[in-house]
């Protein structure tokens, strides 16, 4: 496998992104694999960030330490991000007169890392413009350096700024002559070779996980979407909301997220499919609604998008630490699902695949994702829309059947697999109480000990059946495997990477974690040498939860919790040292 | 609002019946309360089955297991998000959310401010009495000074909020007062509400003869007056608000204020604009080929 990769950094608001978006976007559509990653502070403008493009000859989902180009935008990450760039790389920046320290300057003779400054503010001065244009000057050096043709990334430009008319148009081409004319002057002999591209992937999708997990609800029927922002889970909102003059779809902005939990219930009551997202914090205040929706056997989608750390913590980054969050948060014991999706892929499949399970056992779902996946950019093939099928369980429309319903069918704790019929509110048929007190079999409110207890065997005899119905955890790599690698969510894209090719390893993938199935990994675990656990927390969520369910523990285990995600090139070298 | 569900045959106070019996104390405002709405709805021709009722935690409350009718009981302070997602699901069934005066001043008042500024078309029934009641007679936000109640002996040491300075204050489109004692002026009111246009706010000041020792059934007989009988003109916000906040003498009761120029949240939805389907009809595996396209 051969990779290469660049970065940009800079401060918030000067467009890095921008630069990474279009070299992606013109790398893709050669074909060329790539995967995007971001990393940013939660202010508006100013912080410090970064955007960097993994390129590989075969599909990527993950990024590393050290990249072959680095573009500081400003000084700062002259100062932090000098130790980033490879042996022999590139580093280009816009900094007049800058100097380096004299360790820095020993570092990048050492590393034989060729300096390019490209002197932006004469560029600008020259021909009278603003700095935001500056980028596009930035993005056709990198384009040079990867030794790609100017014409078509003026093409891209001329249809990024279509809309904004011919003058626009014109300002960007000769940006981007600039940025030509300076790489053939500066960097005549530099080129980074790009890995080889495949041609069955040019008619990709670049898609983050966001957009990926807001078209799979479209798709899976979500007809309203309610949100209060926070990040990393702003996203998702933002693109329902971007694009509802599209779908049609009611969103709303609630007040806070107990509001948009409530609306999503309230909607999903009344019969339609609608989902929330939200993060830890914001999950916290949901969490008293997932228990209401437990007891009246609502089904409901919520999908919490995991940061880093306690309270605040790590606003704009990754972790995996909200798991048992979500598995055990939220008051009495109820029935409910949690999945995590782990790639672009995941973010569209799972989403009809989580309305199904909500409706069909009449409770609520949790999603997980993370920033890495809300924010990741992913090469994805188009996705095959003929396989998603709509499941909506016992529901029941036809009026002859909502004819013979008594009140007492809705919560009747006899019902086949605690699964009873549902209807909605308007059917012309016996009514009833979705009760969030224990409740008989009507909704009434019911005390009695004898009730209380069929009532949750009831409800919880839907977890037993859901369990048996769904799918295994799945086994990448060698299928028969000596070292045995568990895991869950973002991290499968750097798992997979680093695993690639290598015989005699295995990764069980978990997409189902509450109820876990564990049968799998336990007939797996008794062939396997050696079993390594990776996740992102300091606890080790999954290790722990896999411990109660089977008694079964992990020798070795990978934790991070720095809010970062796995490096490709840092779990390559753990997992190498570790299976010595 | 409308109300398009096709009634099938009248309904009677008699297909509301449930067979639970009812908990609340002897001279309970609920019961008055709650036969006045069910009253409301018969007449408004609305079966049973075409009504969604929403309740919050509280004695109030405790009337979801009293009458039929799609009925929720929910969490504590947040019927109001609850019901009014329901009703943008299908705005073409009548929503009623029922709320305690703890739960809507204290627990979930942010829900009620939202609520009335983003007018979704459904009607609230505070239940006021003034305390909180199911917990054994905590004051809440609208308990008058110097009371002594379960958990503050020597009266509350907070400012009294008045309920109609609050939501005049919000620019609304429908307010009422009445009260518990009143069954055929609640029924009016309650009709009106339910037919409104966006978000009808209903006080309905109740009796509550075990913890309120101040606002009694007596001194509510004898304090509020039929505003609408008396010529007061409820198209005149200010003349409504002048009126409603004012209870130092006599407790204005009626449609206080009522427009219907306003759109309610749904009217105001672009994407929604010309569409007959509700998007409970709308459920089904979706094309996205068009927004993939985007991405390529």
């Amino acid at each position: 496998m051969s990779r290469i990769s660049f970065k940009v950094t800079g401060a918030q608001g000067q467009g890095i992104n921008s630069v990474g978006e279009m070299v992606a976007k013109g790398l893709k559509r050669a074909g060329h694999h790539v995967f995007g990653y971001r990393e940013y502070m939660s202010v508006i403008k100013g912080g410090h960030s970064s955007y960097q493009l993994d390129i590989c000859d075969s599909h990527i989902e993950s990024s590393e330490t050290h990249v072959d180009i680095l573009v500081c935008l400003n000084y700062i990450g002259l100062q932090r991000d000098l130790g980033s760039v490879k042996e022999g790389g590139v580093l280009l920046h816009l900094i007049p007169d800058w100097k380096f320290s004299a360790e820095d300057q020993k570092m990048l003779d050492d590393k034989k890392i060729q300096i390019l400054y490209l002197p932006m503010e004469k560029i600008l001065k020259e021909h009278n413009s603003r700095p935001i244009v500056g980028n596009m000057c930035v993005t056709a050096v990198v384009w040079g350096l990867l030794g790609r043709n100017y014409d078509t990334l003026k093409d891209m430009a001329a249809e990024q700024f279509a809309h904004k008319g011919e003058k626009v148009i014109a300002l960007n081409h000769t940006f981007i002559d600039e940025g030509k004319k300076f790489k053939e002057e500066s960097a005549g002999a530099i080129v980074i070779d790009v890995p080889s591209p495949d041609a069955a992937r040019t008619d990709d999708l670049l898609v983050t996980g966001s957009e990926a997990m807001g078209m799979g609800m479209v798709h899976a029927g979500c007809r309203m979407y309610c949100g209060y922002p926070m990040t990393p889970a702003s996203p998702l909102l933002k693109y329902i909301a971007d694009n509802q003059n599209k779908t049609n779809m009611v969103v709303k902005q609630a007040e806070d997220e107990i509001t948009a939990i409530q609306m999503v219930s309230g909607a999903m009551h009344m019969g339609t499919r609608a989902a929330t997202a939200t993060s830890g914090g914001g999950y916290d205040l949901m969490s008293e609604t997932l228990s209401l929706n437990g007891i009246i056997e609502n089904p409901s989608v919520m999908v919490l998008a995991m940061r880093q750390g306690p309270s605040t913590g790590l606003p704009t980054w990754s972790g995996q630490g909200d798991m048992l969050l979500s598995i055990f948060g939220s008051h009495g014991e109820y029935p409910r699902l949690v999945m995590a999706v782990s790639d672009s892929q995941d973010c569209f499949d799972l989403m009809p695949d989580a309305f199904n399970y909500a409706e069909e056992y009449q409770l609520p779902v949790t999603i997980l994702t993370d920033k890495h996946i809300a924010e990741g950019l992913y090469m994805q093939p188009q996705y095959d829309l003929k396989k998603a099928k709509i499941s909506r369980g016992n529901l029941v429309t036809k009026q002859a059947e909502l004819d013979k319903l008594v009140s007492a069918d809705r919560y009747n704790p006899a019902a086949k697999d605690g699964i009873s019929p549902r209807w909605l509110p308007g059917a012309k048929a016996a009514t009833y109480c979705a009760q969030g007190d224990e409740h008989d079999s009507e909704g009434n409110v019911e005390e009695g000990g004898q009730n209380a207890i069929e009532q949750m065997d009831k409800r919880m005899k839907k977890m037993a059946v859901m369990k048996a119905a769904l799918p295994d955890p799945e086994l990448f790599g060698d299928q028969n495997p000596e070292t045995l690698i568990v895991s869950w969510g973002s991290n499968k894209g750097c798992i997979l990477d680093a695993i690639k090719d290598q015989k005699g390893i295995g990764y069980l993938h978990y997409s189902y974690l509450w109820p876990l199935r564990i049968e799998k990994l336990e007939a797996l675990a008794a062939k396997a040498k050696k079993i390594i656990f990776i996740e992102a927390t300091y606890q080790g969520h999954l290790s722990k939860l896999i411990r109660m369910e089977s008694g079964l523990t992990f020798d070795h285990q990978i934790l991070k919790y720095d809010g970062r995600p796995f490096f490709f090139d840092e779990l390559q070298g753990k997992l190498l040292t570790m299976n010595n | 609002m409308s109300i398009s569900l096709e009634s099938t045959g009248k309904p009677s106070v008699h297909d509301y019946f449930c067979k639970t019996e009812c908990t609340w104390c002897d001279g309970c405002g609920d019961y008055g309360i709650m036969a006045a709405a069910k009253r409301a709805l018969v007449e408004l021709e609305i079966a049973p089955h075409e009504v969604l009722m929403c309740f919050d935690i509280g004695c109030h409350g405790n009337a979801s297991d009293k009458m039929l009718g799609y009925r929720v009981h929910g969490l504590h302070g947040r019927v109001l998000p609850f019901a009014s997602g329901a009703k943008l699901a299908n705005p073409n069934m009548p929503v009623l959310a029922f709320g305690g005066d703890g739960a809507s001043f204290s627990e979930g008042v942010n829900h009620l401010v939202h609520s009335v500024r983003s007018h979704y078309p459904i009607t609230f029934v505070l239940h006021n009495n003034a305390n909180f009641g199911l917990t054994q007679g905590q004051a809440s936000s609208l308990t008058w000074q110097n009371q002594p109640m379960n958990t503050s002996p020597n009266g509350i040491p907070e400012d009294t909020i008045n309920p109609m300075d609050f939501i005049f204050s919000l620019q609304p489109t429908f307010v009422a007062r009445t009260w518990s004692g009143d069954i055929p002026q609640m029924t009016k009111v309650l009709k009106a509400a339910i037919k409104h246009r966006g978000f009808a706010f209903v006080d309905i000041l109740q009796a509550c003869p075990t913890y309120n020792k101040f606002a009694t059934h007596e001194w509510l007989l004898e304090h509020c007056y039929d505003a609408n009988a008396d010529g007061h003109d409820a198209s005149d916000f200010e003349a409504a608000k002048k009126i409603a906040c004012d209870t130092s003498k006599k407790v204005s009761c009626g449609i206080l204020y009522q427009t219907e120029d306003h759109p309610h949240f749904y009217e105001k939805l672009v994407p929604r604009q010309g569409i007959k389907t509700t998007v409970v009809d709308e459920v089904a595996i979706t094309d996205v080929s068009e927004l993939m396209k985007e991405f390529v």
